[in-house]
């Protein structure tokens, strides 16, 4: 693979290219990485999960969509979907310009959140799994 | 399959270099450059170019080249003059439709057709087959000549900065021999994404031999125009709702159903294929038909996705869908039962489980004809 992705320190990561971030208070934030903006590259749709949902870990709870192509968004963490980034309803864009920042799909309340973390990859056994795609 | 497994057109070494390229009938193809978004706009209101070097091209050749088509095909191919052509489909003894192609007329005894890369061999064995009676030479020339599209309001004043030839004297679906930048080629004025346009054909270069086939791409695109992918072209020519082989028909679909009657001349000299099928369906009527859906809410539909009715029942299945650009909202291209045809008719999409609603909207094009599309210049 020549190019080149950013791969954000502290965040972690499922093969489906998700991420998660814990914040402070508790819940944990998700949303897709550099690598899958770039794949889908144009994001013209997302379809947010519902605020309130319980969702396990890796189900599919949203979907993001380019012009050509759909791709589900599988959640990195179990438990209760608290909120979600409307802002993407009206600037799908988001996502592609700042897929850590401001594109950041949900934020959960986890249910198991070390158990799920530990089937989860860090920073830099992600950046080793890209090399092998 | 990787790259180096798939037939490359003559302007591989290009994609290859400025375009995302992924796999498209057998062939390594850019599904877009820098966006397909930026490349569906840059046709509806400037100038973009398309490689359509994987499509199938072949003469038919000999005294009765003009009588074979036309018991091939459905339209009327005796109505063309020189230098003229059509947009026909050509069907097997049941009617179900083998492929969509153009017919362009040189002489009597030469003419040139143009059908779909997914078809190459299944068309040309089905000419083959069906040629014995006639006097006739087909020759495949797909891999020997080049094509490309220049679609767009101002393809014509781009095309001209690269020919002597009056370009304006060329009428819709006529055709022409020409110079384009120095090189001998035909150009039709013909496409398909709804615009203004021309496709250009430029014998004598292979993909081991691109030289002039590079020279009219790279003349093309210093003349200003915008190279497009796989990606815009499928978007511009939903948006047109012009048909997609493979998705918006195939051989368990009739020219009837998939609102390709107009193609369809039972009145013309002598018998064609698929004649009698379709006059019965005809005469019986068809149960289904193929609209065109626009969603009044947020959501992209999809080939394969479920149409329902107002109460919920599955009726039918979208064949061709996507975002429109031009209007901003999800369009369809769907066959259901003839009762549900009419335009303003509510139905839904459902998208990933979920019912969307929309209507049967006017869809040859979805836009509106005055600011888009190749008939705005005639307003």
């Amino acid at each position: 693979m020549s190019e080149e992705y950013k791969v954000e320190e502290g965040l972690y990561y499922t093969k489906e290219h998700e991420w998660a971030r814990k914040l402070d208070d508790g819940l944990v934030e998700v949303g897709v990485d550099d690598y899958a903006q770039s794949q889908l590259h144009e994001i013209v749709y997302v379809e947010l999960p519902e605020v309130g949902a319980e969702v396990k870990q890796l189900e599919a709870i949203g979907a993001l969509e380019s012009v050509k192509a759909v791709s589900d968004f599988y959640c990195p963490v179990g438990g209760e979907v608290v909120e979600v980034n409307e802002a993407l309803l009206d600037s799908p864009e988001l996502i592609n310009n700042d897929p850590y920042g401001e594109g950041w799909i949900a934020r959960i309340k986890p249910s198991q959140l070390e158990e799920d973390l530990a089937n989860l990859m860090d920073a830099e056994a992600y950046r080793e799994y890209l090399k092998t795609l | 399959m990787s790259v180096e497994d798939l037939k490359k057109t003559h302007l591989y070494q290009y994609h290859s270099e400025h375009g995302k390229v992924i796999e498209f009938a057998g062939f390594a193809m850019p599904v877009w450059y820098e966006g397909i978004i930026a490349e569906h706009m840059a046709v509806r209101e400037g100038c973009g170019i398309f490689d359509t070097c994987h499509m199938g091209r072949t003469w038919v050749k000999g005294p009765d080249a003009g009588r074979f088509l036309n018991y091939l095909v459905t339209n009327d191919v005796s109505r063309l003059g020189d230098g003229e052509s059509l947009y026909t489909v050509m069907c097997n003894p049941s009617g179900g439709i083998i492929d969509d192609l153009i017919v362009y007329r040189f002489g009597e005894d030469r003419y040139w057709v143009v059908y779909n890369a997914s078809n190459r061999e299944k068309d040309f064995k089905w000419f083959k087959k069906n040629c014995k009676d006639f006097d006739v030479r087909l020759e495949d020339v797909s891999d020997e000549v080049a094509m490309m599209a220049v679609q767009g309001p101002k393809a014509q004043e781009v095309l001209q900065g690269l020919t002597e030839t009056d370009l304006s004297q060329v009428g819709r679906f006529n055709i022409v021999r020409l110079k384009v930048a120095g090189v001998e080629a035909m150009a039709a004025r013909t496409g398909y994404t709804g615009e203004d346009g021309f496709e250009v054909f430029i014998p004598g270069t292979t993909p081991s031999e691109p030289d002039k086939a590079l020279r009219v791409w790279n003349a093309l695109l210093e003349a200003g125009a915008t190279p497009c992918g796989l990606g815009a072209r499928d978007s511009l020519r939903l948006e047109a709702g012009l048909w997609l082989y493979g998705n918006d028909m195939d051989e368990s679909t009739n020219p009837l159903e998939a609102g390709l009657g107009w193609t369809v001349k039972l009145k013309k000299p002598g018998y064609f294929i698929g004649m009698k099928a379709i006059q019965q369906a005809k005469e019986s009527g068809v149960k289904k038909r193929l609209v065109g859906l626009a969603l009044e809410e947020r959501g992209i539909p999809r080939h394969g996705y479920p149409v329902a009715n107002e109460e919920g029942e599955e009726i039918g299945v979208v064949t061709s869908g996507g975002l429109s650009p031009i209007l901003g909202k999800g369009i369809a291209l769907a066959y259901v039962p003839t009762a549900y045809r009419k335009r303003g008719t509510p139905l839904q999409v459902i998208i990933r489980g979920r019912p969307v609603k929309g209507k049967v909207v006017k869809h040859r094009p979805f836009y509106d004809e005055t600011k888009y599309g190749w008939k705005r210049s005639l307003q």
